[in-house]
């Protein structure tokens, strides 16, 4: 096998980070089950890394609060192309019991563009963990395309572009 | 003017010295060259990540500063530290100006 195609494996290693637009906790407790020596999912290269530049996938949790909108949006927008988003509990998949609430913006799909939900609430590990399996197809699908992403998403999009 | 030193243990030699240089830096370029370059310019990609809050033009709004660590001594001393400010005034003629001073009256104090 060549250098390079040996370094071409790298890339199917998926690099995670999360968003907490509003969540009780709940979900985000069950991600970091995850990575607990149960579940691991760091053994298949998933790894939870602090920053939204070094990501590939976002998981948000929690039903976007207004005062999240612009948090959330702007996280989006700082992950490199290929990205996917992964919502990860009722509350951002639906807004579930809140999705009245004067106080939400969301749900996730409102704000940005979402490419797997995974229900519960929260949901178990293991639906977690497939979310994220999902997630990888879709990457690899658009890492095949090779099309650029478009435009940014909503008004983050920094003022100098704009003038 | 670019004779090789002999340092007891061996030898130093500029030309050798730049030959390795220009090899690492090479390599350093190579490693470099790997890294991702698809970052959309201009936009929030290429921009400072703050948890998601907007990136303030002033950084001292958002920063604690390490003298916050003895703010109480910084607070109860500021009386003080406003009369050095006004000593400070970062030309070089008045530190010496103050240098001369406080040696005159340094050796005022020895002589008497």
């Amino acid at each position: 096998m060549k250098f390079f195609d040996m370094l071409k494996v790298l890339p199917k290693s998926l690099w995670v980070t999360t968003c907490n637009s509003g969540s009780c906790n709940g979900c985000d407790i069950e991600i970091v089950a995850t990575i607990s020596p149960r579940y691991d999912i760091e053994r298949f290269g998933m790894k939870l890394v602090g920053t939204p530049r070094h990501a590939d996938v976002l998981i948000v949790t929690g039903p976007v609060t207004k005062f999240m909108h612009s948090k959330l949006l702007r996280i989006y927008n700082q992950m490199p192309d290929p990205k996917v988003v992964v919502v990860v509990g009722n509350c951002g998949c639906s807004g579930d019991v809140f999705y009245k609430s004067y106080s939400l913006d969301g749900p996730v799909d409102n704000i940005i563009p979402v490419d797997v939900y995974v229900h519960g609430c929260p949901p178990r590990p293991e639906a977690i963990i497939e979310g994220v399996a999902k997630a990888v197809l879709k990457l690899e699908a658009l890492d095949k395309a090779g099309e650029p992403q478009g435009e940014d998403v909503g008004d983050s999009v920094l003022e100098r572009v704009a003038l | 003017m670019w004779n090789q030193l002999e340092t007891g243990f061996g030898y130093w030699n500029v030309f050798v010295w730049l030959f390795f240089f220009l090899i690492v830096s090479g390599f350093v370029l190579w490693v470099r060259s790997l890294g991702r370059m698809d970052y959309k310019r201009n936009t929030d990609q290429d921009e400072i990540y703050l948890s998601g809050n907007e990136v303030p033009e002033d950084g001292a709004a958002i920063s604690v500063p390490a003298s916050s660590s003895y703010w109480g001594f910084r607070v109860a001393m500021e009386p003080l530290y406003r009369l050095l400010d006004r000593f400070h005034s970062g030309n070089a003629s008045d530190y010496a100006g103050y240098f001369v001073v406080t040696t005159a009256l340094i050796g005022l104090l020895i002589l008497l």
